[in-house]
């Protein structure tokens, strides 16, 4: 039996040795040659590799499609010349689309500011929307140089503030697209203090009987109201379209001291050159304010001139009085998708009569800025501005109009 | 790109797989120790020869890639390497990517028209919504018409009445025609009377979460798009593909997941086409989520069929209505953002100036006298468009050069557009625009093709020639020799001459079957110096005769297809 199962062995051993040699290779083919690859790879399948790099551009991009976006930057200052702001804000969606956004900044000359904002974007059919804001804000040393259009620079007093505040405002497009309608009312108290900084205090320079409001703690019942056009694709970047408004405030003081109203003309149009290759952009804001008997303004919410979005070459606040005129034209140039530049020019006044804002005596300014810009708005804006008082560098989060 | 297995090798690594696929293609010209043809070439279809059932759904994101194509793949130094899934004579077999259609069968004006389609229309007397559209720049819906079958229907924004819906129906016909999987695509009717909405029709809201889809949530959609005075909407509807979805490709790499999948994908000849193709249509969205993998059944086993799904941003539709630079520049490019720059906008580009006139809302921005194929950039530059050498735009040239005028204008008429100037306009450019792309591509190498070895001797046509493109008669010259199979070693035998497209074969060519030929065929003609440089060509003997086994227009390795700035 074991010489069988030898031999067995033995003829099994010699078969399998002799198979390649005598066994028919297949006849190589280019098909056979693919499939061959095509087997090789059976090996090394594995599912798609993600790099760091690409999992963090898609979970931003989950978030642009899908929303979900919860922290976020928040660069506003708490008054405008504060320095550059450094904050953040965290968002909710309480539903569909209503969301709460709860922010805080601070900036480099010590503005504070901390809000919450209850926004419901879609409302009566995707015709209007309404926000509900309460915060508080503190400004330790925005500039007031003197009222009138003569103010000098070197005059400069500094005061600062704290205001709580607490707001509703609804915006309503009846056709959802052209004709705007906007309301709202706001409960605010201010609190005027002394300044900080290297220029002089306020109070060390005027009395509350020389200057309303020094010292002051008001509270304001704030109603507004807006009608305007506005066909611009979007108000924080556009080339083409433009905005002719009137806005209406009503400030009524709880104490009857420091009661006004305000009138505020805004025509903003884009003249669109060679597709869009240039885009002559101009702009006109009038500010008038009235009395209420014999009850007065404050002069910390006098209309006023000055700053990144203004008359850019001047600083902020740079000149105040009951009255504003203001004239600006930027020549834009489209570079790509996402950067203009601008050759801008402003002008404008400040008087205490209505009747005086005409074009005499307008402070200019001239320059050139860069603008990083999606479709709809305007993240960064590097301006440099020169007028009579020098040059001013402005870096804005907005465009400018 | 990082999705792609391929390229995250290192570069030796790539290219030894580069010359794996070469030779699994190809064959034998990568080694001297290998034959040249075997006994199958040509092969006509690409085999799937592996189940793919492991393949998973894998969604590649948009703004990676651009970000990628317009920062890395710009700066991609093309590797000059020849297409690597084309069979020994230079053509591409069929495949899951491609099926040869024109210019290689006859089509019809009708099939032109019906394109992909091979199933009954959607019945639009009802729909039912599901979803809302995912997809795509244009507004739409996932819905179910009153058959229940699935569609994807996709509207006409206000200010391109007819133009979306016209673009992507006219647009896959032609890419059908041109041998791509299309989606089957019927323009049809949207009334917002008679529609309904599935109690399981959810839409993601700003929140992130999805719920109910509503009829405000169709009317925020109909806000924005084009109505008809009767109320009643016209729509594009495109039929759920069959099999498991599996997400869009990548124009380079392949899918790690699919083992059948061995050619990178730049290296493909059919997604290098893109560019001329897409350069004719005005295709500038090339992105994967305009494609998609699906995983069907085949032949007992699971494989991956891939898809050029969406082909709308097509002739003027590519631009939305204030915009002008697409087709003419990336959403990004360096040397005109300079030059804009520093000059002020005064450095105009031509999409600045170019007139569009007449100018209709249904086709768009959209000419043809201005047009130059080699100006003609995509939305983001793929590594396959930078990959395109000119044979593989030679062979896209030929595939354009089959489409007659009828066919065009055939095309064009499953467009349905309600102004005749328009669907003529839209004709009219396509023929101007096929026209420059022959008159560049057929002439920028030796057009000589079809060649057939007979009793009479040696049969060619030009390309060029035949598209009318080139006046002339070149000579024709063929070096005749004889070729080892096992070695790639060649023996002179002689030199023919001709006027004509028959060039006489020398005498002691060999006769037993199984034995090859090279012939190398040169064109001499003043005006085109490139035709000189000689196609190779072979020859196997059979019983029949001689059969073509291989065809070389150009090298291994030779340069990339110009653009407008390589030639300044």
């Amino acid at each position: 039996m074991s010489r069988v199962l030898t031999l067995l062995a033995s003829l099994a051993m010699i078969c399998g040795l002799a198979s390649p040699v005598i066994a028919q290779a297949p006849e190589p083919s280019r098909r056979g040659l693919i499939e061959q690859a095509q087997a090789e790879k059976v090996k090394t399948l594995h599912p798609y590799p993600l790099t760091t790099g690409e999992r963090v551009m898609n979970k931003v991009e989950d978030i642009i499609v899908n929303g979900g976006l919860h922290w976020h930057p928040f660069l506003e200052s708490a008054y405008k010349g504060g320095g550059f702001a450094l904050g953040a804000g965290y968002m909710h969606h309480v539903s569909s689309y209503n969301l709460i956004d709860m922010r805080g900044s601070y900036s480099l000359r010590n503005y504070k500011r901390a809000e919450v904002e209850f926004i419901a974007p879609r409302m009566f059919e995707r015709r209007g929307s309404l926000s509900i804001l309460g915060g508080a804000r503190e400004a330790t040393q925005v500039g007031f140089f003197g009222t009138g259009p003569d103010s000098v620079k070197d005059d400069r007093t500094n005061f600062g503030f704290q205001e709580s505040y607490g707001s509703a405002t609804m915006s309503f497009w009846p056709a959802r697209k052209l004709l705007l309608l906007r309301g709202g009312v706001e409960l605010a108290q201010w609190t005027e203090q002394s300044g900080e900084g290297t220029s002089p205090s306020v109070d060390t320079i005027y009395t509350p009987a020389a200057l309303p409001g020094v010292g002051s703690e008001i509270t304001y019942l704030h109603t507004q109201g807006t009608v305007g056009l506005d066909w611009r694709p979007a108000a924080g970047y556009a080339r083409r379209g433009g905005f002719y408004g009137v806005t209406f405030h009503d400030y009524k003081d709880t104490d009857e001291a420091f009661g006004f109203q305000q009138v505020d003309y805004e025509v903003v149009q884009h003249f669109p050159i060679l597709r869009e290759t240039w885009a002559i952009s101009l702009r006109a804001l009038a500010q008038t304010t009235f009395l209420k008997g014999d009850q007065e303004i404050p002069y910390f919410l006098l209309p006023s001139l000055g700053g990144g979005d203004n008359l850019r070459g001047y600083g902020s606040f740079r000149f105040r009085d009951r009255n504003s005129l203001l004239l600006q034209g930027e020549w834009r140039i489209m570079v790509n998708r996402y950067m203009d530049t601008a050759f801008f020019y402003d002008a404008g006044k400040v008087a205490a009569l209505t009747e005086d804002l005409d074009l005499d005596g307008l402070k200019h300014d001239y320059g050139f800025g860069v603008r990083f810009h999606s479709p709809f708005s305007t993240p960064l804006r590097i301006d440099l501005a020169r007028s009579t008082e020098g040059l001013v560098l402005v870096f804005g989060t907005s465009a400018a109009f | 790109m990082p999705t792609s297995f391929v390229s995250r090798l290192p570069r030796r690594t790539r290219l030894t797989l580069v010359a794996a696929a070469a030779f699994v293609v190809l064959g034998g010209s990568a080694s001297t120790q290998r034959q040249r043809f075997y006994s199958d070439d040509p092969i006509s279809r690409e085999p799937e020869s592996q189940d793919a059932s492991a393949a998973q759904s894998h969604d590649i994101k948009s703004i990676y890639e651009m970000t990628y194509n317009l920062f890395v793949t710009s700066g991609h130094k093309p590797s000059g390497l020849r297409a690597k899934n084309i069979n020994s004579i230079d053509e591409l077999p069929d495949s899951n990517w491609f099926t040869n259609r024109i210019g290689t069968t006859a089509i019809t004006p009708e099939q032109m028209t019906r394109g992909a389609n091979v199933g009954a229309p959607p019945d639009p007397s009802k729909w039912i919504l599901t979803r809302e559209k995912t997809a795509g720049v244009h507004p739409g819906f996932t819905a179910r018409d009153a058959k229940g079958e699935t569609w994807f229907l996709q509207f006409d924004p206000p200010y391109y009445a007819e133009g979306a819906t016209g673009a992507v129906a006219v647009a896959s016909r032609i890419f059908w025609a041109l041998g791509y999987n299309q989606v089957e695509l019927f323009l049809t009717t949207f009334d917002p009377k008679r529609v309904e909405f599935d109690p399981q029709a959810t839409i993601r809201r700003p929140s992130g979460a999805r719920t109910r889809f509503n009829r405000d949530d169709m009317n925020a959609i109909l806000e924005r798009v084009a109505k008809s005075p009767d109320g009643v909407y016209r729509v594009v509807a495109g039929r759920l593909l069959p099999g498991k979805i599996l997400g869009g490709y990548l124009f380079q790499g392949t899918r790690p997941d699919d083992p059948n999948d061995v050619v990178p994908h730049e290296h493909r000849r059919d997604l290098r086409a893109l560019r001329v193709f897409g350069a004719w249509t005005n295709l500038t969205d090339l992105k994967a989520a305009n494609t998609l993998d699906t995983l069907v059944p085949e032949n007992g086993r699971m494989v991956v069929k891939h898809y050029l799904q969406d082909v709308g941003s097509t002739f003027g539709m590519c631009n939305e209505l204030y915009e002008w630079d697409l087709s003419y520049e990336y959403f990004y490019e360096g040397g005109p953002t300079v030059k804009r720059l520093l000059s002020f906008g005064f450095a105009l580009s031509p999409w600045q100036t170019i007139p569009y006139k007449p100018y209709y809302p249904s086709i768009g921005k959209f000419e043809g006298d201005e047009f130059d194929p080699r100006e003609w950039r995509p939305q983001t530059p793929t590594t396959a468009y930078v990959e395109t050498r000119d044979d593989d735009a030679f062979w896209a040239a030929r595939r354009i050069a089959a489409f007659s005028d009828d066919l065009i204008r055939a095309a064009v008429r499953a467009g349905q557009y309600s102004d005749p100037n328009a669907e003529k306009y839209l004709g009219d450019v396509l023929i101007k625009r096929r026209d420059k792309i022959l008159s560049l591509y057929l002439t920028a190498v030796n057009p000589i093709v079809n060649p057939r070895l007979g009793a009479s001797g040696l049969t060619i046509e030009n390309a060029a020639i035949a598209a009318g493109v080139v006046k002339g008669q070149p000579t024709y010259r063929a070096s005749w020799m004889l070729f080892d199979n096992a070695t790639g070693e060649t023996k002179p035998l002689s030199t023919t001459e001709s006027q004509t497209t028959t060039l006489a074969a020398p005498a002691g060519l060999p006769t037993a079957p199984g034995s090859y030929i090279q012939v190398d065929i040169s064109a001499d003609i003043a005006a085109h110096p490139s035709w000189k440089e000689p196609i190779k060509t072979h020859f196997r003997r059979t019983a029949q005769g001689w059969q073509l086994v291989g065809l070389e227009r150009l090298p291994e390795t030779a340069p990339a297809a110009q653009t407008l700035e390589d030639e300044r």
